[in-house]
This record gives structure tokens, sequence and C-alpha cells, in this order.
């Protein structure tokens, strides 16, 4: 059933004994390619799209990756997700939820300078409430009655009601819901990006895709209690996480906050559950999430290893020194504005539709308006790659040709979830 | 022939044009140039075949069907005119730009620019339609931000924004169409199946006004046209607010004649300020591109003012307008650009007696200037009597306001061109030399012949405008 997990976990083992030679990166990517092909056959009909864009995505990163330490753990991350995806009854959910904190974790602290513990301790405080509150939750959910061997419902006595919304707490301080969203701005600026790439790319909409699964037949249920609640706090996100992200002078710190008003876009899905578009609206939003924000990091990563380029300042004119990386990044940053032809627009599309179908026009209006809001600061980025006159050639620090086909992997992944739509849609 | 490869070839093609080619590579001006010629050819045979009723199908591609998510294409006679009428446009802007700077990536965006208003024009899936609706701005984004004047940047990207914020609106309506109706497709919803229609309404209607762009949603354009090069400002004036009359027209008028009946008094009294407001502006405006870019919003008012008809008259009296406001407006921004070009200032004060320097030039401004204030003989006299007569018809006589407005027209049209074209000749003309590219020259004369003929001639068009409205249920205005 699993048969792709135990794959990228066992050669996430042995790609230890492959580190410092050159076999171990063709031998990560094997390991991703065998769990395609695994998962293409074996895995649960629901999230199995997901799952192969999960290591489609994965693929890219290792590609990209030059770290040694870094590919093993991108292989193990990928184990996690699939466990996480998989998972049915609740107890599996919190397990693989958990691994998947902790593999993130163990990512984040390699640390080689001071603002990259900085972020890795913010995140390692975070991870460790979250658990502490997921465990709340379960103890509460376990203590009215509930079964942990079995899917998530409420219907013994209000304990597991209250221990439900006490793991939903958990699950936005993963998700980076205000106000659960210190953490994740400074984590995902000051880590590498290329895991920054992993946590606000991979790792959230993985999460998201899973609790989404778990906790829809429960806030089905709720929607009275629920819905006021998640609408509020994902208002608050998706307007603070892009006030936020104007005039941001640091890229890194731009594409957080913008990570952080796509969560609350993504939550929205959770007060649509009546609506048999959700599903479809979560799985095609974070489709094409984890294709742009994982790409849009890997960008910033090339663009900080090889041109040592942070800010937005140092940006400007950079369409004439290197016009593919320009054309690229700008693709990914104008789908995650949701311009359409690109799947960042459908995405957020369907998802959006899913939420006028549950009868909250004005929840969407106020969503519309912010994503419109957001075009502001990814329309200024390309303003300075393209408008801007290029004061000095950047020199030119490493070889970047395997990163420039993992963007060219990803933007596939863009333009083709852009057009077509028939496959989240399973037809 | 099915449509789709007008809309999707013409993307690729610019991709690759822009990313293989660089710099004042030729090749991307013959592929576009190729590439419009295909289009007007296109557009002209789809007359031939369209049914007297109904739609000409072109296929459904790309279904998805739970989400009745289907790339439809079909055309009737409003969008076959709207396609010709953009094609000859795109071939005249190309020739205009013949000897842009940077031309590889200029021409690629016009490409793509082409494909996706195609797409805009044939496309009656409500999403598709929005797609392509708002692919349309990212080549204008680029095409105002690289090739723009002084602040062009700011210019660029407050028309993004704004026009961006306003299709949050359309996408809105166009989402609780699809929930109340279960339709997909706004050749099929009818006004009956709405819940909600008078919401839908408004959120459509602040949507097409900005595009148009009507008063209080205007404040983009002037920035947009004053900023872009001359030959985008034409691609402005007349494509883009052409998409949002057609826009406003199926989706408001047609699509809900009840709604748009109980509030023709807004669309007629914020049409009747658009034209009053812009008039005034341009008046006042000593900045010749500025004058030109609030005498276009003030033809639009026009238009406005004969939408809210609501008949049949109305509608073919607007849809003439339209025409003619392209072929106007698009001389008198080429030339405001060459004289800019040659004198280096916007500044009226600083021209004057062109028409002893460059006479050939300075008749065709005349010309399109007497167009604009709508001299019989021209597109303008036409395009305006019809709106007028249409007018009275639905609202009664005090509608001879509107004529009030051609006359504010002939107060700054014959003012610009006392300042500009005739007059003394100023220091800076006097050393300056107007010397104009063959092939530019010629867009300009084709322009000109098109205002002559069609205003000479009016039912060359209206044998085909006529038609356009006749298949539709049109309740007409009255107040």
């Amino acid at each position: 059933m699993i048969t792709a997990f135990y794959i990228l976990f066992a050669f996430g083992l042995f790609s230890i004994v492959l580190h410092r030679t050159f076999l171990l990166k063709p031998f990560a990517l094997l390991g991703l390619g065998l769990s395609f092909v695994y998962t293409l056959s074996g895995a649960s009909e629901n999230v199995k799209l997901f799952e192969l864009i999960v290591e489609i995505v994965l693929f890219a990163v290792v590609l990209h990756e030059s770290d040694e330490i870094s590919i093993t753990q991108t292989l193990f991350i990928g184990a996690a997700s699939i466990l996480l995806l998989e998972s049915k009854s609740l107890l599996s959910f919190v397990i693989a939820f958990e691994s998947l904190s902790l593999i993130s974790v163990i990512l984040v602290s390699q640390i080689k300078t001071k603002d990259q513990a900085e972020g890795a301790v913010k995140m390692f405080i975070a991870s460790a409430l979250a658990t502490g509150i997921l465990f709340l939750g379960l103890s509460f959910y376990v203590m009215g009655g509930g079964v942990l061997l079995e899917p998530l419902k409420a219907e013994n006595s209000m304990f597991e009601t209250i221990g439900v919304f006490i793991m939903l707490i958990a699950l936005f301080y993963k998700l980076t819901i205000v106000p659960f969203h210190g953490w994740a701005a400074d984590t995902y600026a000051k880590v590498s990006h290329s895991h920054a790439a992993l946590l606000s790319g991979v790792a959230k909409t993985v999460v998201v895709i899973a609790s989404f699964n778990i906790f829809a037949p429960f806030l089905a249920e709720n929607l009275d209690f629920a819905n006021p609640l998640i609408i509020t706090v994902a208002l608050i996100t998706m307007t603070l996480g892009n006030f936020l992200a104007l005039f941001r002078e640091n890229l890194a710190q731009m594409l957080s906050y913008s990570s952080i008003a796509h969560a609350g876009y993504m939550i929205l899905a959770f007060v649509a559950v009546q609506s048999e578009y959700a599903k479809d609206g979560i799985l095609y939003m974070s489709i094409a999430y984890i294709f742009m924000q994982s790409a849009a990091f890997l960008v910033l990563d090339i663009l900080r290893k090889s041109y040592k380029i942070r800010n937005l300042k140092e940006l400007s004119g950079f369409s004439k020194q290197s016009p593919l990386l320009a054309a690229l990044f700008s693709i990914q940053l104008l789908s995650l504005a949701g311009i359409p032809l690109l799947a960042g627009f459908l995405g957020k599309a369907v998802l959006f539709y899913a939420v006028v179908d549950a009868g909250l026009w004005w929840v969407v209006l106020i969503a519309l308006l912010n994503s419109a809001l957001s075009v502001a600061y990814y329309a200024w980025v390309i303003k300075s790659i393209y408008f801007d006159a290029l004061d000095t050639q950047k020199v030119y620090f490493a070889n970047i040709r395997s990163s420039v086909m993992a963007q060219i992997i990803l933007v596939a992944g863009t333009l083709y979830f852009g057009i077509f739509a028939g496959l989240v849609f399973g037809t | 022939m099915s449509g789709i490869e007008l809309i999707f070839t013409p993307i690729a093609v610019s991709a690759f044009l822009a990313l293989f080619f660089r710099g004042d590579n030729a090749l991307s001006k013959y592929v576009a140039l190729a590439i419009f010629t295909y289009m007007l050819n296109f557009s002209i045979a789809l007359f031939a075949q369209l049914p007297s009723e109904g739609y000409l199908q072109l296929g459904t591609f790309l279904n998805v069907e739970k989400f009745n998510f289907a790339l439809t294409l079909q055309v009737d006679m409003l969008s076959s005119i709207m396609l010709t009428l953009t094609s000859i446009l795109l071939i005249l802007v190309a020739l205009s730009s013949w000897s842009m700077k940077k031309q590889s990536l200029y021409f690629s965006l016009l490409i793509m620019f082409s494909g996706a208003i195609f797409g805009v024009f044939m496309s009656t899936n409500f999403l598709w339609f929005f797609i392509f609706w708002e692919l349309t701005l990212v080549p204008m984004y680029f095409l105002v931000g690289i090739w723009g004047a002084e602040r062009r940047v700011y210019a660029a990207v407050k028309f993004f924004l704004y026009t961006h914020v306003a299709s949050m609106f359309i996408l809105l309506a166009f989402f609780l169409i699809y929930k109340e109706s279960g339709v997909f497709d706004m050749t099929l919803v009818k006004e009956g199946m709405l819940l909600s229609p008078v919401l839908i309404w408004w959120l459509l209607f602040i949507g097409f006004a900005v595009k148009m762009p009507i008063f209080p949603f205007h404040t983009w354009l002037p920035d947009a046209h004053v900023q872009a090069p001359a030959p985008v400002s034409v691609l402005l004036a007349g494509v883009l607010l052409k998409m949002g009359a057609y826009a406003m027209i199926r989706m408001v008028i047609i699509m809900l004649p009840e709604t748009s009946q109980k509030y023709a008094w807004v669309i007629l009294t914020l049409g009747l300020i658009t034209m009053f407001y812009s008039a005034f502006m341009a008046i006042y405006e000593t900045h010749l591109k500025k004058m030109v870019a609030y005498s276009s919003i003030s033809h639009m008012g026009l238009v406005v003012v004969a939408i809210s008809t609501l008949s049949y008259s109305g509608l073919s009296a607007a849809l003439y307008e339209m025409i003619g406001h392209a072929f106007i407006i698009a001389p008198l921004f080429l030339i405001a650009g060459f004289f800019h070009s040659k004198t280096g200032s916007w500044q009226m004060e600083d021209m004057g007696g062109i028409m002893q320097k460059a006479p050939y030039v300075s008749a065709i401004f005349v010309l399109a200037g007497l167009g604009a204030l709508g001299l019989p003989g021209t597109m303008g006299f036409v395009g305006e009597l019809s709106i007028l007569i249409s007018s009275i018809k639905s609202f009664g006589l005090w509608m001879v306001i509107v004529a009030l407005g051609s006359m504010l027209g002939a107060g700054y049209i014959i003012w610009t061109l006392r300042r500009v074209v005739y007059g003394e000749m100023s220091e800076v003309v006097k050393s300056t030399k107007f010397s104009m590219n063959t092939i530019e020259f010629i867009a300009l004369a084709v322009f000109a012949l098109f205002i002559i003929l069609f205003g000479l001639f009016p039912n060359l068009l209206f044998e085909y405008i006529n038609p356009a409205f006749s298949q539709f249920n049109l309740l007409g205005g009255a107040l």
C-alpha cells in the first residue's frame, strides 16, 4: 500500500552511506523516481495525484540541492509526507504529522549563520508548542470517548469536540495561521532558502491536504460553531500577511509573508466543506502552491548563492543579466499573484468558487480583493527585474545548470495546471 | 479552422520569440505581421459562415465536466465585428511601431496580447473569458512599463492594479452566476435563472465600468495613455476599452436586460458625467497627449450613453461609435507621439505651425481631429448623430444635451489644432526636422482612409452592425 514510503525511507537511510561521493544525487533521484512509479500503481485514489506531485517537486528540489545532508533530509521529508497523506485514522495522522515536524526541525537545524540559528530556534519552539497542543487536544478527545484507531468523528461527548478544536489550533500553528504565524515569517526568511522551499512549499501543502481529509467530516457537522471562527482567522491571516508583505525590501521576507497570506486562502476550504468543490479547491490550490512557492524559494536560493542577491534593490535590471532565470522567476511570481493561464489562478478560482458555493460570497469578495492587493508586491518585484536599469553586472559565482533544470520542471507544473484542469477534477 | 490556434499559437510563439531572440532582431516583427494578417483573414472569413440566429460554434476544448469548465469558442456578429476591428488595429499598430527599440521583445508581447484578446472575443465560458480578460493585462503591463515615458513605472503598476482589482468583482459575479444558475456559459444564462440579479449586475457593472472607463473609475486611463508609447496607447484606446464596452453590452445589457432597465438611469447619468467631465478636462489640458486621452474618454462616455438606451438602434449606434472612436483616436495618438518625439515636448505652447513643416502628417491630424468633433463626412459625425437620435428616441427631447458634448469637442479640438498645427511657428518647431518613416505614414493614411470611407458610406458598416443585435431580446430603456 505505501510502498512509496518504504522506498523513500530506505533510500534516505542508505543515502547517508553515499555522502561525499558523486553518487548521492543520482541515487536520491532514483529513489524519488522509484517511489513515483510505485505511487502510480499503489496509492489511495483520493491523494494519489498530490503524492505524485509532491514527488515531482521533491525531485526538482533534490536536483537543485547541492548540500548533501539536505538531500538525505529531502528523502525523509518525502517519506513522512506520503505517510501523512496516506493516514486514515487519527493515530496514524498524529504520528505522521509529528514525524514530519521532527524532520523539518532537523532540516533547519543545519546552522551556519546566526540568522539561521534564530530561524531554527523559532521553528523548534513553535513545533514543540504545536506538539504539546496537539497532544492536549488528543487527550481531551480520548477522554471524551474518541477512538484513536478510527477516523476522526465527534459524536460521543462535548470533550471530543473540544479536543478536536484544540487539535485544529495545533494544525494552525503549522499552517502559520494568525495569531500563530509569528514564527513562520522569521523561520522562512532566515533559514536556507532551499529549506524554506521545503517548509513553506511542500510541508505546508501536505499538512493542509492531510488535515483537510481528516477534519472535513467533523467540520461539516459543526459548521455553526466552526465557521465563524475559521472565517475570522482566515480573513485576518490573508489581510495581515498581504499587508506585511508590502514594502518588504528583503525578498525572502516578502515570500514568507505571502506564504502566510496563502495559508489564509487555503483554510477557506475548511469553511466550505459542505460544498462538493471544497476538496477540488484545496487540492488545486495546494498543487498550484507547491509548484510556485517551492520554485520561488529555489530561485531565491540561486540568487543568493550565485549572484549574492538578497534584496529587491539588487534585483534591478536582472532580466538583462539572466533573461531565462528572470522569466522563470516572473512566471512563478505572476502565478503567486493569481494571474491567469498559470496554476495559481485556477487554484484560487476553484477554491474561491467552493466558498461561494457554500454561500459565503462576501468572504470571497474580501479574499479576492486581498489577492488583488498581493499583485502590488509581486508586480513590484517584476518591475525591478524588467523595468529598472542594470547598475552593475553581478558577479557569477556558481554553476546553476541543474538548478535551472529544476526550475524548468517546476514551471512546467505551473503552466500545465494553469491550462489543463482535468487531472485535478479526476477526468 | 477552429479558432483555438489563434489563441494559443500566438501565446506559445511569443514565449519562444521572447526567449530566443533579443534586442532589435527583426524576426518577431514579421512573425507578428503574419499572425495579425492571418487573424484578419480568419475574422473576415467568419462573416460568411455566421448563421442568421444564434452562434457559430467553433468547438469546445479542455472540457472539465464537474466544473463546467470548458473552453467553448463561439462567435456571433458582435464578436466577429470586434475580432475584425481588433485585427485591423493590430496590423496598423504593428506597422506604426515599425522602428520601435528592443523590437524583439516588443513584438512578441504584441503577439501575446493578440492571442489573449482573441480569446476574450471568442470564448463564451465565463472562466475562460476571465482568464483571457486578465491575461491581456500582462503584455500591457510590460509594454507600458518598458517602452513608456518618464513615469512609466507608476502608470504601469497603477494600470495593472486598478484593473485587476476591478476584475475581482467580475470574477465574483461569474461565481455567483454559476452557483445560482448552474450554467457557466454566457450565452446560456437567462436572467430568470438568477436569484440575486441586482448584486450580480452591480458587480459586473463596476468591473466593466473600470475598463471602459466610466467616471469615477477612469483615473487609471489618463496615466496609462500618457505614459504608454503611442502605438500602445492606440491598443489601449482601440482594443482594451472596446473590450470593456463589448463585455458591458454582452454581459450586462444582453444577459441581464431587466435589471439593466431598472438601472438604465445609472448608466445614463454616469455616461453623461463621463462625457462632459472629460470634455472639460480636455479643454483645460495643455498637454497634447492628455488632451487626446480625455477626448478618448469623452467619446467612450458617448458610447455609454448609447448603451444606456438598451434599444436596437442605441446599441447599433454604440457599436458604430466604438469602431469610429478606434479609427479616429488612433491617428491622434500616433501623431501626438510623433510630434513629441520630434519636438521633445508635450506642451502645446512649444508646438505651433507644424503644418508648414510636416503638411501630410498634420493634414491627417486635422482630419482625425475633425472626425473627433463630429464633422459631417467623417465617422465621428455618423456616430454622434445616430447616438443623438437613438437617445432622444429613448429618453426624450432633453437628450439634445448630447449635442452639447460635441460642441465641447469642437471647442477643444479646434483650439488644439490652432495651437499645434496652425498658428505661429515656435522656436522648437523651426529647428526641428519632421520626417516620418514611410511604413508608419502608410498606417496613418489607412486610418484616415477609414475615417472618410465609413463616414461617407456608413451603410458599409451598418449592414453588419444592425443584424448584430437583432437576435437578442432587448427591452428598451425608458426612464
